[in-house]
């Protein structure tokens, strides 16, 4: 994964959930962020649509179980488009 | 297992049926039932068809999790443009019971918003409910559509009205209201009050008619382009809705000078314990120019009250409409009846705080036609 959309993932995740970005790492979840709940769940993935140009399945949505997943979700989704 | 959203089809119905028992044994309300039947009852899709239903569910191995209803229904903008609109209605998620589905009803909605980008709710039962609490949280820009009643028979009204017994002593002094007749001679004086505010209007003649025809489509071209965004009311669309084989509705055409100025559909509520034993009518639908709002208003008013209806009911939106309303002698009340738009919808009605008023919903734009309205 590019540390690039890596840190986007970050910024993104530290804006909506009101916590400072050098404490959002890869391995953050609903579990450990407290303000991560099913509606901000929606809200994130909804950012990341609008950053990053694309659709994400309800079922992609579900499998973002941590910051670092949703980075790679993410980065596999530009790859495929941009073939 | 993950969970996947599809198309709710004939051989969910099982699955369907067991979900609903999961949520009734789990304490959920009694109302939050999805729906029996794949194919909808009202409004079941069909070919080249513009206003129709679909349910989809959402399954684990099977397994339904939750389902979802979205109506679509063409709508017509102030830029003159009419495009697609889906109305996402009856969300229901195993969250309501079981904590670890509590993701599922965001992926009920995900899946509207990626299968229709303009999307609303209505309806909802008020802020403190979860769908308009998580709407908000999401950013949908929303509004109260403003409820009016108007008492045809005060007496009834003070002795049937539960929400207003809600003590003994309450109930003692509303019977006492009722059997004097101060209640009556009360609720006479202010809704006539309203009534001399009203202009001085030209007159007009009402006709009950059996079905829509061609003379709706002149009116809907006409009058569209004082709304902000009104969903479309041509003849094609208030025969889907209101077909003559319904006879519950009472279909009305009110004319000026020989020349047609609006329509109304009204009818008799099914009973609702809150009403008590009143007989309800309900306004709706309706459609004329704003300026022309106030003839279809008391014509619909009086419709229903020579049908004998204890008690008339409407929301509506469009800020002359509501004043009609008024001037037709209805009272305002606290209404629970919310418009919430998606994003992308709410862009196409900025600025949303002025254009809220010129929007033009009523109880036809929801999910209650023909039982529940």
């Amino acid at each position: 994964m590019t540390s690039s959309i890596l840190d986007q993932v970050r910024s993104i995740a530290s804006d909506l959930f009101g916590v400072p970005v050098d404490r959002i790492v890869a391995e953050s979840s609903p579990e450990m962020i407290e303000a991560w709940d099913s509606t901000q769940h929606l809200n994130f993935v909804l950012a990341l649509e609008e950053k990053f140009g694309l659709q994400l399945s309800p079922e992609e949505m579900e499998q973002m179980r941590n910051v670092g997943e949703a980075a790679r979700l993410v980065e596999t989704k530009l790859q495929k488009a941009s073939r | 297992m993950p969970i996947v959203i599809q198309p709710y089809r004939e051989e969910h119905q099982p699955a369907v049926q067991e979900f609903n028992r999961r949520l009734q044994s789990g304490g959920a309300e009694l109302d939050l039932i999805f729906f029996r039947f794949a194919q909808p009852r009202w409004l079941p899709p069909a070919e080249g068809a513009k206003l129709y239903q679909r349910y989809f569910v959402a399954l684990e191995n099977g397994v339904v999790r939750g389902g979802y209803a979205l109506k679509q229904q063409d709508f017509f903008f102030a830029d003159g443009i009419t495009r697609t609109v889906a109305y996402y209605h009856h969300p229901l998620s195993e969250g309501i019971v079981n904590k670890s589905y509590a993701a599922v009803g965001s992926m009920l909605l995900k899946d509207a918003m990626n299968r229709s980008p303009l999307l609303y709710c209505l309806g909802m039962g008020g802020y403190d409910r979860p769908l308009p609490k998580m709407l908000a949280r999401l950013g949908w820009a929303h509004f109260l559509v403003p409820f009016y009643f108007h008492v045809a028979r005060p007496n009834r009204f003070f002795k049937e009205m539960q929400a207003l017994h809600t003590s003994p002593s309450r109930r003692l002094l509303l019977n006492l209201a009722a059997f004097t007749g101060t209640g009556w001679a009360g609720v006479k004086t202010i809704q006539g009050l309203r009534k001399l505010r009203a202009p001085k209007l030209t007159p007009f003649t009402v006709e009950k008619i059996e079905d829509f025809s061609d003379w709706v489509d002149p009116l809907w071209e006409q009058a569209k382009n004082h709304y902000a965004m009104t969903a479309v009311r041509d003849c094609q669309t208030l025969r889907t809705l209101y077909p003559a084989s319904d006879t519950h509705f009472t279909r009305l055409r009110v004319r000026r000078s020989g020349r047609d100025i609006g329509w109304a559909v009204v009818g008799e509520r099914r009973k609702d314990e809150k009403y008590g034993a009143m007989r309800v009518g309900s306004i709706v639908d309706c459609w004329a120019s704003p300026d022309d709002a106030l003839p279809v208003m008391q014509a619909a008013s009086a419709a229903l009250v020579d049908n004998g209806v204890d008690l008339i009911v409407s929301n509506q939106s469009h800020r002359l409409w509501a004043r009609a309303l008024e001037h037709a002698g209805f009272l305002h009340s606290p209404s629970n009846f919310i418009f919430a738009a998606g994003k992308k919808l709410s862009a196409l009605l900025q600025p949303f705080a002025e254009t809220q008023s010129r929007i033009h919903f009523t109880r036809a734009d929801g999910d209650g036609l023909p039982r529940n309205f």
